[in-house]
């Protein structure tokens, strides 16, 4: 609590404005032609405050890159609207408060890390000294080597200099750590926590559930372009609610276990038996009566399930006819 | 936008393909044009002649090769970053175009010193300036139409559509051969071609008299098709993203 105001405070003495740092409302973003239209974004409403990280999580296509491009004014909603930092997302950009990493950015040849970072760093009215991005990224190291002769987990981390690189008030990352090895994503969170730290705002988006707990103060799950759940890893989890009851089977049936008190699904592993159950308590006590407890635990819900519950896998009727 | 510029050079001059094929053709072109076959009894002419035809082949050339960088700049995401930075979308456009035409210098250089030093040419010291400047600034049109065929199109058809372009204008304009050569009604289309006119900059220079109000008239007639085309290929490549 005292470090939510205590950054809130470094947030108002770093930007000019007041407000929040993104608002969409109703953003509706639709596209091909005629009879066969996606809407890759049907109707977002999302407010971001200043300081705050925000993971936006989905599956592949579910209109997590199509929102971001409408955050940046790469597109423009077909209706409703986008707000950044207080004005128009063009403005915003323009006006160098806005850092970004795209999914899609490939280095371009024949520039070092330096000149490339240096380059971007002076189209920002006030950007961060060269060797501060260079550190905070963590590329210092190799800052004189040309792009395109960098592995696929430097180039990724020259891509977060770039974003940096205009110390910008709110920086929006595109599946940051897609291809990155494990070890590579640690560092690669930690350089992002570093930056939050210093009272700015980060949205990024992952289809990672485990990088949105760990690295977001709030998740915000999106489904075929929807806001499907919005809020800390905890509550999304208490929400969906529900837990797991598992036990061994030892040869008994299976038939029959769905209709246990409280089970909504049962998945059969082996020689052992999984029920999902909104009353773990019912259920248990059911299971015991009938004698079937060998081995018998009872957990907590996961992340997983929770998304798993909350969205549902892009099939071909995603392209809904509007 | 100086900054941008700056960067887009670097790539350039780092660039080894563009430096050996885009400077070092033309003048190993001019060099056996002017040196292989005796040359006839306008030997001198001829020299001065096809200096200023493969000064502005490689001129031509080195403007539309711009558009072949900024269609693989699009395909790796570089022109979408851009516009998340500060960069104003007109400050990207003229700052590529003038970043181009600073390569486009070295092509026009290495053929006039070639005519100079190796072929004997002798102009006044103002011709060679004319000529230089001429040259140089003639090339817009040309940067223009490379730089809309890289907004709108994919890097390979960049590279086809351009190339194409440079060898139609090169035969068709008379930077090769004179259009003089040429069937009569080969030579009219010729002679209102962006590329004879440019190369007819040069041409008025070496002959000691200024170029005509036509030929102007032609080139900025072609100046503005091409702008156009360009800033209508980049709204275009801005919408699809």
């Amino acid at each position: 609590m005292v470090q939510a105001r205590l950054r809130t405070v470094s947030v108002m003495e770093k930007t000019t404005g007041n407000g929040p740092a993104v608002v969409f409302t109703g953003a509706v973003k639709t596209f091909g032609r005629a009879e066969r239209t996606v809407r890759a974004v049907d109707g977002i409403d999302l407010t971001v405050e200043r300081g705050e990280t925000v993971a936006l999580l989905g599956r592949n296509g579910a209109g997590k890159s199509t929102a971001i491009s409408l955050l940046l004014g790469l597109n423009e909603p077909d209706s409703g609207g986008v707000q950044l930092l207080g004005s128009a997302p063009e403005q915003a950009v323009r006006a160098g408060r806005v850092g970004a990493m795209l999914q899609d950015g490939r280095p371009i040849p024949r520039v070092t890390v330096r000149e490339l970072i240096a380059f971007v760093a002076s189209t920002y009215p006030s950007p961060m000294p060269v060797p501060e991005s260079l550190a905070l990224a963590g590329v210092s190291a190799y800052a004189d080597r040309r792009i395109d002769k960098l592995s696929g987990g430097q180039i990724q981390r020259v891509r977060f200099a770039v974003a940096l690189a205009g110390n910008p008030e709110l920086v929006v990352l595109d599946e940051p750590t897609a291809a990155l090895d494990v070890e590579a994503r640690r560092a690669f969170w930690g350089s992002m926590r570093a930056y939050a730290r210093r009272g700015n705002t980060v949205l990024f988006s992952t289809h990672y559930l485990e990088e949105a707990d760990e690295n977001a103060d709030r998740i915000v799950v999106i489904d075929h372009g929807r806001i499907v759940a919005d809020g800390s890893g905890d509550l999304i989890k208490e929400s969906v609610g529900g837990s797991h009851v598992s036990f061994d089977l030892a040869g008994g049936p299976t038939q029959g276990l769905e209709l246990l008190p409280g089970v909504n699904a049962v998945e059969i592993r082996g020689d052992r038996a999984l029920l999902r159950t909104d009353d773990s308590d019912a259920t248990v006590i059911e299971l015991a009566r009938l004698g079937r407890v060998r081995n018998l635990r009872v957990s907590p819900a996961t992340l997983e399930d929770a998304f798993l519950s909350l969205t549902s896998p892009a099939t071909d009727s995603e392209s809904e006819t509007v | 936008m100086l900054p941008y510029i700056v960067l887009e050079i670097r790539r350039t001059l780092r660039d080894g393909v563009f430096m050996i094929f885009g400077i070092g053709m033309p003048v190993l072109m001019y060099l056996l044009f002017t040196n292989l076959g005796g040359g006839g009894d306008d030997a001198s002419g001829w020299k001065a002649f096809s200096m200023v035809g493969m000064a502005a082949y490689g001129a031509l050339g080195a403007a539309m090769s711009i558009g072949t960088g900024v269609a693989s700049d699009k395909s790796l995401g570089w022109l979408q970053q851009l516009r998340i930075t500060p960069l104003a979308p007109s400050r990207v456009v003229v700052g590529r175009a003038i970043s181009g035409s600073v390569t486009v210098l070295p092509t026009i250089l290495t053929v006039l010193l070639a005519g100079a030093l190796v072929n004997g040419v002798r102009l006044e010291v103002w011709q060679w300036t004319a000529l230089t400047l001429l040259l140089w600034i003639g090339a817009l049109p040309f940067t223009m139409l490379g730089i809309g065929n890289g907004y709108r199109l994919t890097p390979q058809a960049t590279g086809v559509v351009n190339v194409a372009c440079l060898m139609g204008f090169a035969i068709v304009g008379g930077l090769w051969f004179p259009l003089s050569e040429y069937p009569s009604w080969l030579r009219s289309i010729g002679t209102y071609t962006p590329a004879h006119r440019f190369a007819d900059l040069g041409w008025a220079t070496t002959g000691g008299h200024a170029p005509s109000a036509g030929t102007f008239a032609v080139l900025a007639g072609w100046l503005l098709l091409f702008g156009a085309y360009a800033v209508v290929s980049y709204r275009r490549s801005a919408r699809t993203v």
